[in-house]
């Protein structure tokens, strides 16, 4: 029987991998694309940053009324960073704020009147700051302006301190975590993996999904549409051997898929994570052991052999591929809202999560990145998956032996 | 020899919660001798390719039999299998490949031996004119190519009993001619062939015997010669049309 399989295996790998258009979709588009994107985001990224921290802002001040001896720190404090200052009055307030909303002026600052006499007997005062959260000039003014009023602020009550004959330390009660030693106990190499596991495990379901969907519904729907199915039934092969071919060449092409998105994605990983900041260069240095790798390989193929099984289900019932691939829509949104409810789940998932295919795959393999999964639930994930898988096999058998559906009479 | 015994086949459908039955054929018997050619002729839904499926173990029969010498499709689905080679000519085979690799294919899926696919390919891309295509893509060949690919394929394990659903729809003349001149040397090397056509031409050009399906029911079965001195006519299209088309005022319809 197997050797049957490998026949009907055969001639699906040969048609899958000697397509240039289908190697183009399956390997090299996830192998190129996600560094490609990865360093467009990340040069993009730059380039704004710079463009942002280069860009001098205009920032509009109104000094209230009977302020204009103590304004002096406060045009320091602002003149610090590249800014383009002005003074208005207050019959302008409003066309200043028009000004902002329509990206014309970055920022508003409004002082109280006769805020001098809050200075000299130290109570509070307010000031506004009016701004524009979607225009990135005026966001970041903003940011650059409450650091620059905040340490203004510090060096006021330091000089209130000193003038009462006080110490500056007064104005620190305790710190925390100042020695230079390892706080964080968390295992080596889980904390850079915690970030990994976020997405993906997503990205895994999401191309083990696609790639199977590519080329899976074909295999069969194809053939019946072709009319090609009656032809290989009338052979001396049996019709569990045809379904066992047919979904090796699915789960192959599956795992080669998601195998060039994962490589795709290290890719990324090493060379342009680095530009995103710290967590990106940490990123960028995680590596896994060969036994994490091997538990990898443990769930990945079970769950690669469900996805082939459950869309070869759908491919032998449809009509034709375009029937298919409608039928396929349902079941891929509920895998991706699968594969972002695992993004969601804290340290103790539900456990009906984990006792659900797919699902209990996914969060494996978060731990696995983690390099914090257990040997029993490695097991039962992959034992899941193949016996769902097992059950969606059986199922197809028993569509090839309905003439109604093989021929939809 | 293919002996078609009392052959009824019923489809259910469910529409709106009613279930439905439809009666594709229904008693149909005939028998088919090797050297010979049986045209099974009748318009579209009259059961052709409901007959022809059940006699390739493609769905089995609601009542009856079909019997390939003493092989039965209800008991010995895959030594039919072995005996019969189908084909039908609303089959697109994948463009992806080449004729040769096809053939390689269905070879192996009939179990056979390297070098005896090899042996069977040299015969039959000769005797159908292959050799010049058989390494392009099926993609890149006419219609006609492609019918002739299709034929190598299901005779590639060289059957005795041979099924064919429309053997010359929609081939042009000279390819239609070539697949028929095929068909009547293949008869003649002591084979058993069973094809289906509403094509009158054809079928008198190409057919030994004949029979006539009409609405799931067998209305005509013998020779050319027979049909038409039971019908008193001169010709298979007129006792064809008879039945299928509504009688003119004060004649008979054969149907009636």
């Amino acid at each position: 029987m197997f050797s049957d399989s490998l026949i009907i295996l055969k001639k699906e790998l040969k048609r899958i991998f000697t397509d240039r258009r289908m190697v183009i979709m399956l390997v090299l588009v996830p192998l190129i694309m996600l560094p490609a994107m990865y360093s467009i985001m990340a040069k993009m990224g730059q380039a704004r940053d710079s463009d942002i921290a280069s860009f001098r802002s205009t920032i509009c001040i109104y000094e209230g009324t009977g302020n204009e001896d103590v304004m002096g720190p406060f045009i320091d404090a602002l003149s610090s960073f590249n800014t383009s200052l002005e003074l208005v009055q207050l019959e302008e307030l409003d066309a200043v704020k028009q000004a902002i909303t329509d990206k014309e002026k970055e920022l508003l600052l409004v002082m109280p009147d006769n805020f001098h006499e809050s200075l000299a007997s130290c109570s509070t005062f307010d000031i506004a700051i009016y701004f524009n959260s979607t225009a990135d000039y005026s966001d970041y003014a903003c940011n650059r302006v409450i650091e620059a009023l905040t340490v203004l602020s510090e060096d006021i009550v330091r000089e209130r301190i000193l003038e009462r004959d006080m110490s500056e330390e007064v104005l620190s009660v305790f710190t925390i975590n100042e020695a230079p030693i390892q706080y964080d106990l968390a295992k080596k190499g889980s904390v850079v993996g915690k970030i990994i596991s976020i997405i993906l495990p997503f990205f895994i379901i999401l191309y083990l999904l696609i790639n199977s969907m590519n080329v899976g519904l074909d295999t069969v729907a194809g053939e019946k549409e072709r009319g090609t199915l009656a032809l290989i039934l009338v052979n001396q092969v049996d019709r569990l051997s045809i379904v066992i071919g047919k979904m090796m060449s699915v789960m192959i092409a599956a795992i080669v898929g998601a195998a060039s998105s994962v490589v795709g994605l290290i890719i990324a990983s090493k060379y342009f994570m680095g530009m995103f900041g710290a967590s990106g260069a940490a990123i960028s240095s995680y590596s896994m052991s060969s036994i994490h790798i091997l538990q990898f390989t443990i769930v990945v193929i079970p769950l690669a052999v469900l996805v082939a099984s459950m869309v070869l289900i759908v491919s032998t019932y449809a009509r034709n591929t375009k029937e298919g691939n409608g039928m396929m829509m349902p079941i891929y949104f509920v895998v991706m809202i699968v594969g972002m409810a695992t993004m969601q789940t804290g340290d103790v998932p539900p456990k009906w999560m984990l006792s659900t295919p797919v699902f209990n795959s996914l969060l494996v393999l978060k731990d696995i990145f983690m390099q914090d999964a257990a040997w029993s639930t490695i097991i039962a994930a992959s034992l899941s998956s193949v016996v769902l898988s097992a059950v969606f096999i059986y199922l197809t058998l028993k569509m090839f032996s309905k003439e109604k559906i093989l021929f939809r009479i | 020899m293919l002996k078609v015994e009392n052959l009824c086949k019923v489809f259910k459908n469910k529409k709106k919660h009613k279930a439905e039955t439809v009666e594709a054929v229904r008693d149909v018997s005939f028998e088919c001798s090797p050297g010979e050619i049986f045209g099974l002729l009748g318009p579209n839904g009259a059961g052709k390719t409901t007959t022809l499926r059940c006699i390739s173990t493609l769905i089995k029969p609601t009542n009856g039999n079909v019997y390939i010498d003493s092989y039965n499709v209800l008991e010995d689905g895959k030594t039919i299998r072995s005996r019969i080679g189908f084909l039908t000519s609303d089959m697109k085979l994948d463009g992806f490949f080449t004729p040769d690799y096809m053939v390689d294919y269905f070879g192996a899926l009939n179990k056979m031996r390297k070098e005896n696919i090899q042996q069977r390919k040299e015969y039959l891309f000769n005797e159908l004119q292959m050799n010049d295509f058989i390494h392009k893509k099926i993609d890149k060949l006419s219609t006609g190519m492609k019918q002739k690919t299709a034929i190598a394929i299901s005779l590639i394990h060289d059957p005795e009993v041979i099924v064919f659903d429309e053997p010359t729809n929609g081939l042009d003349v000279i390819t239609s001619k070539s697949v028929t001149d095929f068909l009547k040397k293949y008869a003649e090397s002591g084979k058993t062939i069973v094809i289906s056509t509403h094509m009158m031409n054809v079928a008198e050009k190409l057919c030994d015997r004949f029979g006539i399906l009409v609405d799931g029911e067998l209305k005509e079965l013998g020779s050319l010669k027979e049909i038409l001195d039971n019908n008193s006519s001169d010709s298979l299209e007129d006792v064809f049309f008879g039945y299928i088309l509504p009688p003119a005022e004060g004649e008979v319809n054969h149907v009636q």
